[in-house]
C-alpha cells in the first residue's frame, strides 16, 4: 500500500496527502483477513453464517461464539477480531435497552444500525484510540420486516439484501447474487449459506460453521439455527460440494 | 369565614344593599356587606371602599388575594375510549382557581403529535409543561424515525416525566391516539406515574361520579359514532354532578383517517336528571 | 435521565424557608387588569393603585408594561415581580429581534413567560394579561404565577378580576369596533376600581392594532382631588394692611471692620 513509511499511517487523526486515513483502512484489512461471514435476507427472515477457523485440535467445539442476540428481534455476527466485535455487541445491547427504557418500544433496526455506526466512528477520530478490527452483520426483524445491515470499522452502516465479509467475501458475494432472495425461505437459506461457506473455505484447514437466524420459524427471535437443521444443511453443503468436484 | 359571610348575605333582600352609608362599624358584618357590594352591579363610592379597606385592616383584600393565588387547576372530567379502528377523547372545559372559574372554554385535549393527543387533569401549569416537553421529545423522535411516533412511546415519555418528578407535579393524564402498529389505543398515567394500557379510561374529579355508568356503557368493538356518544354521555353526567367540571364538551376522534375535533357548546349539552331546559336565547 | 425539568431553585427556596429565612415583604398590586380582542386588534386595560398591606403605596402607578413594539402586558401580583419579569422577557425579545430581524410573536413572549414562571413554581408572583398583534393577527393570553396559560377572546386578572369579568360577560361580542372595545374595557376596569378594595385610582388603556400602538395613560382620570393646591402661593398687594413705612437707603449704610475676639474655649 502506497504511503507506508511516510508516517501518514501512524495516526487515525491525520489524513494522507491523497485523502485517506490509513489506520481506518488497516482496520478494514483486519476484517478482510478474518473468517468469512455471510448474511442473506430471505422472504421470511435473515440468515447469518460465520466460518470459524479452528486453531487447535484440542479446542472444544462451540466455544468462542461469533453470533450474539442483542434483543429479542435483533442479532449480530462478528467478522474480524472477535474481541473488538464483542465490545460493539455490548454497546448495541446498551443502546437497545436504553432506547426501550426511554421510548417504551423496541429499537428499530435502522436506528440501532446508525447508533452503532456512530459509536464505531468515534474510534476513527482521536489519536489516543484505534479503530475496531471488526465488522458486524446485524439481522433484525421488526414491524418493517426482516432487515440485514453491515457496520464497518470506518463507521458506515449499509442495508443489504445479502452480503459477505472476510477472506472469502468475493466469491461468496458472487454466489449470493445468484440466489433468488425474494423467493427463498430461511430454511432453504440456511442450506445456501452453508454451501457458500463450504465453497469459499480452503480445503485443508478445519473450520466450524456457526449458523443463526431470525425468521417466522424462530418466532421472530434471533436464535442459533436448530442443531438438526444446521447438521442437515452442512451435510447437504458437503454433498453439493462433492458433486461439484465430481463433475 | 369570607365564604360563609358571602352566602349568609344573599339570604337578605338585596335591594337594601346600598352604598349610602360608608360609616358602618367594622366587624364581621362588614365582610357580609362587602359581599353585597360585589353583587351589586352599579358603581359604589370609591371612598366607601377605601374606608372599608382601612377599617378591616386589609382582611378582605387578603382573603380575596389568597383565593386568586390558588394554583390554577383542572378540577376536571376527562375520558378516552377505544373503538373498532380508533379512539375518542373527551373533556369538559372548566379551569378553576379555588372557587373561581378562570377559564370556561378551556381546551384540555392537547396534541402531543399528529396522531396522539393527551387529556390533562390536575395542575394546569404542570400538565401544560409536561405536554410541551413531550411534544418536543416526540418531534425529535419523529425526525429520527422518519415516520409517525407510536402512542405507546408518547405515553411512556409522559409517564417518565410524571414519575421522575412525582414530588413536584400534580398531573393525571390520559394519552390516546392511533398508530399503524397498535391501532387505536388508550394509556393512562395517574398521579404516582404508573403507565397502564386500557380499553378506556376516565380521569379528574368528575370521574368519581361516572365509574359505574362507564363500566355499564362501554363495550368493545363499538362504532365510531357509538363511541362518540358514549364519551359525550359520560362527560355530561360527570358535569351534572361534579361542581368542578362544567362548561362545554370537547372531543377529539383519532383513527387511520386522521383527527377530527368536535365542540358541544354548553347550550347544547344534553339535560341530565334534575336539570332544567336551557332557555332559548336570542340568536341561539 | 431526569427529563427536562429543573426544580433546584424552588427546592433552594423551600429549604431556606424551612430554615426560617423570611422572604421580604413586598408591594402587591391588588389589581384589576383586563384584555379584549376586537375587530382589528387588542385592547388592554389596568387600574393604577399599588398597595403595601392596607396602605395605598402609589395612587397612579403603571401596570401596562412594554414587552415589544407590538406586544404589551398587564401585570398583577407582586409589583417587583411583574415589573422585572416583563422587563426580562422584553429585553430577551429585543435581542431575539436583533438576531432574527423579525417582529416578535406574542406566543414567543407567552412561552418565555410561562417557562420562567413554571421554573419558579409560583414563587415569582406575576399574574399577567399578555396581548399583542403579530403577522398572524391579534393574540390575547392570561399567564398565571405557576406558569399555566390560557388563550381567550377576553380575560381579566387580579383581585378585581371578578368584577371586571362580570362586565365582560355582559357586554362582550365578537368583532367590536375600536371605540366599543375601549369603552367596554374601561368599564370593566372601573368595576374593579369602584368595587374591589385592592384596585383604585385611574384607568390606563393600551390599544394595539397592526403596526400601531396607542398607550392611553390615564384614559380616565377618576381620582381627581376635590381641592387643587395652588403653587406657588402668591398674596396680592394689600392682603396685609400697611401701618408704618420707613425707608433706609443702602447707600447710606457704612460697614465697620472690627477686631475679631477669640472665642473662650476654656
Amino acid at each position: 500500500m502506497s504511503g507506508i513509511g511516510t508516517g501518514y499511517d501512524l495516526s487515525v487523526s491525520t489524513f494522507s496527502p491523497d485523502g485517506r486515513v490509513f489506520q481506518t483502512a488497516y482496520a478494514q484489512k483486519a476484517v478482510d483477513n478474518g473468517g468469512t461471514v455471510v448474511g442473506i435476507r430471505c422472504k421470511d427472515g435473515v440468515v447469518l453464517g460465520v466460518e470459524k477457523p479452528v486453531a487447535s485440535k484440542m479446542l472444544v467445539g462451540g466455544s468462542n461464539r461469533s453470533t450474539y442476540p442483542i434483543n429479542q428481534q435483533t442479532g449480530m455476527g462478528i467478522a474480524g477480531v472477535s474481541a473488538d466485535g464483542r465490545q460493539i455487541v455490548n454497546r448495541a445491547m446498551q443502546e437497545a435497552t436504553q432506547y426501550k427504557g426511554f421510548y417504551g418500544e423496541v429499537i428499530p433496526g435502522y436506528v440501532l444500525s446508525e447508533r452503532i455506526a456512530s459509536y464505531v466512528h468515534l474510534f476513527n477520530l482521536y489519536w489516543y484510540v484505534r479503530p475496531f478490527g471488526a465488522a458486524l452483520l446485524m439481522a433484525s426483524y421488526d414491524s418493517e420486516g426482516p432487515q440485514l445491515y453491515l457496520i464497518e470499522p470506518g463507521g458506515t452502516a449499509h442495508r443489504y439484501f445479502g452480503t459477505a465479509i472476510g477472506k472469502g467475501r468475493q466469491s461468496a458475494k458472487t454466489d449470493i447474487e445468484k440466489l433468488k432472495l425474494t423467493e427463498l425461505s430461511c430454511r432453504q437459506g440456511v442450506v445456501e449459506v452453508a454451501k457458500i461457506l463450504h465453497t469459499v473455505h480452503d480445503e485443508e484447514k478445519p473450520f466450524e460453521l456457526e449458523l443463526a437466524w431470525i425468521c417466522d420459524e424462530s418466532n421472530k427471535e434471533f436464535k442459533r439455527v436448530p442443531a438438526d437443521l444446521a447438521a442437515e444443511a452442512e451435510q447437504q453443503a458437503k454433498a453439493a460440494l462433492d458433486e461439484d468436484m465430481d463433475s | 369565614m369570607f365564604k360563609a359571610a358571602l352566602h349568609s348575605g344573599s339570604g337578605k333582600p338585596r335591594r337594601r344593599a346600598t352604598v349610602s352609608s360608608p360609616h358602618k362599624p367594622a366587624g364581621r358584618k362588614l365582610l357580609e356587606w362587602r359581599g353585597r357590594i360585589d353583587q351589586h352591579f352599579g358603581y359604589g363610592s370609591s371612598e366607601a371602599s377605601r374606608s372599608l379597606y382601612l377599617e378591616d385592616g386589609g382582611q378582605y383584600a387578603a382573603l380575596l388575594q389568597a383565593e386568586l393565588e390558588q394554583p390554577v387547576s383542572l378540577g376536571t372530567t376527562i375520558i378516552a375510549a377505544s373503538y373498532a379502528g380508533g379512539v375518542v377523547l373527551g373533556a369538559d372545559s372548566r379551569t378553576t382557581t379555588g372557587n373561581y372559574i378562570a377559564n370556561r372554554v378551556t381546551d384540555k385535549i392537547t396534541p402531543l403529535a399528529e396522531n396522539v393527543y393527551i387529556c390533562r387533569s390536575g395542575s394546569a401549569a404542570d400538565t401544560q409543561a409536561i405536554s410541551a416537553y413531550v411534544q418536543w421529545f416526540l418531534q425529535q423522535h419523529a425526525v429520527d424515525l422518519d415516520r409517525h411516533v407510536s402512542v405507546k412511546t408518547a405515553a411512556k415519555l409522559a409517564q417518565t416525566m410524571v414519575y421522575q418528578n412525582k414530588n413536584m407535579l400534580q398531573a393525571g393524564l390520559i394519552i390516546a391516539g392511533w398508530d399503524k402498529q397498535g391501532g387505536g389505543s388508550v394509556h393512562t398515567v395517574p398521579l404516582g406515574g404508573t403507565l397502564l394500557q386500557v380499553p378506556y379510561s376516565i380521569g379528574g374529579s368528575g370521574s368519581a361520579y361516572i365509574t359505574g355508568l362507564c363500566d355499564k356503557l362501554w363495550r368493545p368493538h363499538m362504532t365510531q359514532q357509538e363511541c362518540h356518544e358514549f364519551v359525550v354521555k359520560a362527560v355530561t353526567h360527570a358535569m351534572a354532578r361534579d361542581g368542578s367540571s362544567g362548561g362545554c364538551i370537547r372531543t377529539v376522534t383519532i383513527s387511520k383517517d386522521g383527527v377530527k375535533r368536535d365542540f358541544l357548546p354548553h347550550t347544547r349539552v344534553p339535560i341530565a336528571y334534575g336539570e332544567m331546559q336551557q332557555p332559548m336565547s336570542v340568536g341561539a | 435521565m431526569t427529563a427536562g425539568f429543573q426544580f433546584d431553585l424552588c427546592n433552594r427556596n423551600r429549604l431556606l424557608e424551612s430554615k426560617g429565612v423570611q422572604g421580604a415583604s413586598v408591594t402587591k398590586t391588588g389589581t384589576t387588569i383586563a384584555g379584549l380582542v376586537f375587530k382589528d386588534g387588542v385592547v388592554l386595560g389596568a387600574d393604577t393603585r399599588s398597595t403595601s398591606g392596607s396602605t395605598v403605596a402609589d395612587k397612579n402607578c403603571e401596570k401596562i408594561h412594554f414587552i415589544a413594539p407590538n406586544i404589551y402586558c398587564c401585570g398583577a401580583g407582586t409589583a417587583a415581580d411583574t415589573e422585572n419579569v416583563t422587563g426580562m422577557i422584553s429585553s430577551s425579545l429585543d435581542l431575539h429581534r436583533y438576531a432574527t430581524g423579525r417582529e416578535s410573536r406574542v406566543v414567543t413572549a407567552m412561552t418565555m413567560l410561562k417557562s420562567h414562571l413554571f421554573r419558579y413554581q409560583g414563587y415569582v408572583s406575576a399574574a399577567l394579561v399578555l396581548g399583542g398583534v403579530d403577522f398572524r393577527g391579534p393574540h390575547l393570553f392570561t399567564v398565571y404565577p405557576h406558569g399555566s396559560t390560557d388563550a381567550l377572546p377576553f380575560c381579566t386578572m387580579g383581585s378585581g378580576s371578578l368584577n371586571a369579568m362580570a362586565v365582560f360577560e355582559a357586554g362582550y361580542k365578537d368583532d367590536l369596533t375600536r371605540e366599543e372595545a375601549v369603552e367596554l374595557v374601561a368599564n370593566a376596569i372601573k368595576a374593579g376600581i369602584y368595587n374591589d378594595l385592592g384596585s383604585g385610582s385611574n384607568v390606563d388603556i393600551c390599544v394595539i392594532t397592526k403596526g400601531k400602538v396607542d398607550y392611553l395613560r390615564n384614559h380616565e382620570y377618576l381620582q381627581n382631588k376635590t381641592y387643587q393646591r395652588r403653587h406657588p402661593v402668591t398674596y396680592g398687594k394689600g392682603t396685609t394692611k400697611v401701618t408704618k413705612e420707613k425707608i433706609i437707603p443702602l447707600s447710606e449704610l457704612t460697614i465697620q471692620d472690627g477686631d475679631a475676639t477669640a472665642m473662650d474655649t476654656s
